[in-house]
């Protein structure tokens, strides 16, 4: 980008109505992102016909201001009622709502702000300056490495399963088999629909998670035995800003997780659900002694780790989107079509004839995200007064989102009752002490790894094993999966070999 | 009943007319007729009387931001000018579309409850009989006009050196084994290359993705070889030189004007498989006709309205307006192919 380029794209940006726009866009972003059931995809279709009447500039940046905000918003909810409000925010909800309990519920939601805002800063930096290179790395990326990147994802589920490694599994089992209902894809057969319509696009991800997060855990509240009760609202006296020091330890946390989000976001079959799971599998994994013991009971790193790693798919995303015309996300590919209204038509133009736009825009989601990151932090203190709401108001407002929330997604009442049954599928498992994210985890990744691993037994035509061993990405992921699997098993060995204090493995 | 509810005309006449032009095809004769025949009937009715009064719901049956969303989202200021009445605009997804399409199927007849319905691709859910629902057939709805007709598309990667136009496409695949992609059982798409290897004898072995978007990535990372998909789906792609569009899958030499230097499947000499995706408004049966009437003839002036074309053009999208009795040759033609090629190849006892 030459700096005659920059100025002109820095007009263009720095407008009434553009700025406004993206102002509009961070807020109602946040707020869409926060409330359970409304995720930024859908606030994006139907902002996507606001803005045929609007400057290009303002209107798409809008657009990615809302998506990168909502990805934030969910955090809030998931943090302070456990109850994540985008599928994104799954994985934030683990530590985000134990530091609530703890009373630490500000400095969550601030460090979630933080990390969210460094993540998207570093997507809109890859996106402003990588974009081409970028996206052909996710050209390489095809049925077999999905495949082998939803097994790796899968493996997660051994973190995810503190206490009893057999009940995650069993839980992470039962997600798969959920994701088997539904038309399959390759034969047009309808499976597990037991003849109805409403089964047939198969079980929706978003009623299930509001199910088996929000409605499970609002039984729990209901029952009046959680304890969090008290402990949160003390938590508002503490205060809401992380200090130097507890920055300090979780910057590479972040930084780590925002290449991991890129990476998964310009991945035109993976997202930010996908992206904040891995990126807090990796903080984890990176993690040692008592720290690593802190996740799944309160770790900022946790926190940090999926809300960078989710922020990070917005930008990431949005590279195949503009250089190919490939969205890399459900919430782009609607973002898609609202370039296209503005005769902005993805490849070789949009960085040519029409780079002031282009870059106008990308500078825009620049600027959106620092400001999402600004608001976040400055309204952390106020958000989490929300706790302070007795039970007894809590309770019914959580249901009826939920079902709002769930009905919202398809106009669906058929949905409704997933997440009804979800909901008490989440409550009994909770009270049995499995946990239900593995179940999250299952259906998303089910549904690729079987796609993928169908999808390249028609391309390798005959002969399997050689064409996974023929493609170089998929060596690698087959590497990271032989590693994942066998280091604890090695680790175990070495230290038998010399003895040493058993550490408890994960 | 399409052709007894649908058009304002005696049943006797309808039937023969409906005979004698649906033989030809696409019977642009009949969109024409249409046209005179709407405006030479004007008897009273005790239901229409006033018709429309309070708004009315069009159901899409996908989620918001899609293609067929976005496309009657284009097109609803232009319809309330014409119709002089609110239009609410209600998504529902879900079961491949027929959750929408049931709501449609199933609404009260009397105008208030229309939607738009995706042509072939809406048939595959009633033609295969694994999906249960023989209950409904292309008779279930009335048309009422036709929006947008986007053809067929063939697109290889530039750099392909085994071909590089159509001709060489397929002589090639009738010798050698190609992977192409398809959006989906039962999708134009799939019928699109199911087509060309029932006729062609090319040998094809598709390769089933959830939108056009995935089956594009996978050629331009060479990990399929050819892809079906629709001009709106690949023309940015191919302006951009990052695929070879080789083929629009139309009848006849006129080219797509979005694709200008791509020729038809005609043109190349290769008759007989057109393929498109053609979305239009549609209502269920039994849908008074002079209500049908009020309908088409405002869907006629907004759909034809220059800035309408314009919009969905700057997406590829070919607008081609068709009025009722001309949208019912349309959908059943689509319903005949479809049924073929489907208990071919898809759901019959020899398909495998």
């Amino acid at each position: 980008m030459d700096s005659a380029l920059f100025l002109d794209a820095l007009a263009n940006l720095f407008t009434v109505e553009v700025l406004l726009a993206i102002t509009a866009g961070v807020v109602g972003g946040i707020v869409i992102g926060a409330l359970p059931g409304l995720s930024g995809t859908m606030g994006i279709a139907l902002l996507v016909p606001i803005t045929f009447g609007m400057d290009p500039v303002a209107g798409i940046s809008m657009l990615a201001a809302i998506y990168t905000s909502a990805t934030y918003g969910g955090s809030i909810s998931a943090i302070l009622i456990n109850t994540p409000g985008t599928p994104a925010g799954a994985a934030t909800a683990l530590d985000g709502y134990q530091l609530t309990r703890q009373g630490k519920g500000a400095k969550a939601l601030a460090v979630s702000a933080i990390a969210s805002m460094i993540g998207g800063v570093v997507s809109a930096f890859a996106l402003l300056l990588l974009a081409p290179p970028l996206a052909q790395v996710s050209l390489a990326f095809s049925a077999p490495e999905y495949f082998l990147l939803a097994v790796f994802g899968l493996l997660i589920i051994g973190s995810l399963s503190a206490g009893s490694l057999l009940k995650g599994f069993a839980a992470g089992v039962l997600g798969l088999l959920l994701a088997t209902v539904g038309i399959d894809i390759l034969t047009g057969y309808p499976r597990f629909t037991f003849g109805t319509t409403a089964l047939q696009s198969g079980i929706e991800l978003v009623p299930a998670l509001i199910g088996l997060f929000s409605l499970s855990q609002v039984l729990i509240l209901a029952e009046g035995r959680d304890g969090a009760t008290e402990a949160m609202t003390s938590g508002l006296r503490g205060r809401a800003m992380p200090t130097l020091a507890e920055l300090k330890r979780i910057l590479g946390t972040i930084v780590r997780s925002s290449g991991i989000g890129v990476f998964v976001g310009i991945l035109p079959g993976a997202g930010g659900d996908i992206g904040s799971w891995v990126g807090y599998n990796e903080a984890k994994r990176f993690s040692k002694g008592p720290e690593k013991e802190e996740f799944g009971r309160g770790s900022l790193k946790g926190v940090a780790a999926a809300e960078s790693a989710n922020n990070a798919v917005t930008g990431g995303a949005m590279i195949p989107l503009l250089t190919l015309g490939i969205p890399g996300s459900s919430a782009t590919a609607v973002i898609l079509g609202g370039l296209l209204i503005h005769g902005m038509q993805p490849g070789g133009a949009l960085f040519t004839e029409q780079a002031d736009t282009t870059y106008a825009i990308m500078l825009g989601f620049l600027l959106a995200n620092i400001l999402m990151g600004i608001i976040a932090v400055a309204g952390a203190r106020y958000l989490v007064i929300a706790t302070k709401v007795p039970v007894r108001v809590l309770v019914p407002i959580i249901v009826a989102l939920c079902v709002v929330g769930t009905y919202a997604v398809n106009n669906s009442v058929a949905d409704v009752w997933v997440m009804l049954v979800a909901g008490l599928v989440g409550y009994l498992m909770r009270k049995v002490g499995v946990p239900p994210a593995p179940i999250v985890l299952g259906l998303i990744l089910g549904a690729i790894a079987e796609k993928g691993v169908r999808q390249s037994l028609v391309m390798a035509q005959g002969d399997v094993l050689g064409y996974y061993l023929s493609r170089p990405l998929s060596l690698v992921l087959l590497g990271l999966i032989l590693m994942s699997l066998l280091a604890p098993v090695l680790a175990k060995r070495m230290r038998r070999a010399v003895p040493q204090k058993a550490e408890v493995e994960t | 009943m399409p052709e007894n509810s649908v058009k304002p005309v005696p049943p006797a006449i309808d039937r023969r007319r409906f005979l004698r032009v649906g033989g030809l095809g696409l019977g642009l004769v009949g969109a024409a007729g249409a046209g005179g025949l709407l405006t030479g009937c004007a008897a009273d009715g005790a239901a229409s009387a006033g018709y429309p009064d309070r708004p009315i719901q069009v159901i899409i049956a996908y989620a918001p931001g899609g293609g067929t969303d976005v496309g009657a989202r284009i097109l609803q200021p232009f319809l309330e000018e014409e119709l002089g009445a609110q239009i609410q605009i209600v998504n529902r997804p879900g079961g491949g579309g027929w959750a929408g399409w049931n709501e449609i199927v199933r609404a009260e007849p009397d105008g208030y409850t229309i939607g738009f319905i995706n042509s072939p691709n809406f048939m595959t859910g009633y033609l295969d009989p694994r999906l249960g629902r023989s209950d409904v057939s292309v008779e279930s709805f009335t048309p009422i006009a036709n929006q947008v007709t986007d053809y067929g598309a063939i697109a290889v990667h530039p750099d392909d050196d085994r071909f590089s136009d159509i001709g060489e496409l397929m002589a090639y695949a009738e010798k050698h084994p190609l992977i192409v992609t398809s959006t989906g059982v039962g999708s134009d798409d799939h019928y699109a290359s199911l087509a060309l290897s029932d006729r062609y004898k090319t040998r094809f072995s598709v390769l089933h993705n959830e939108g056009s978007s995935d089956g594009i990535s996978d050629l331009l990372g060479r990990n399929a070889d050819v892809v079906f998909a629709n001009v709106g789906e690949v023309m940015s792609q191919h302006e951009d030189g990052k695929v070879k569009v080789v083929a629009v899958m139309r009848g006849g030499t006129e080219r797509s004007p979005y694709l200008p230097d791509v020729p038809t499947m005609a043109e190349a000499g290769f008759e007989g498989v057109e393929s498109w995706s053609s979305r239009g408004i549609a209502g269920p049966a039994g849908l008074d006709p002079k209500v049908v009437e009020i309908l088409s003839a405002a869907c006629r002036r907004a759909v034809n309205n220059p800035d309408h074309i314009e919009q969905l053009g700057s997406q590829g999208l070919e607008v081609d307006y068709k009025a009722p009795d001309a949208y019912a040759r349309m959908l059943k033609r689509d319903d005949k192919s479809t049924r073929r090629l489907g208990e071919k190849y898809i759901w019959g006892p020899e398909a495998v």
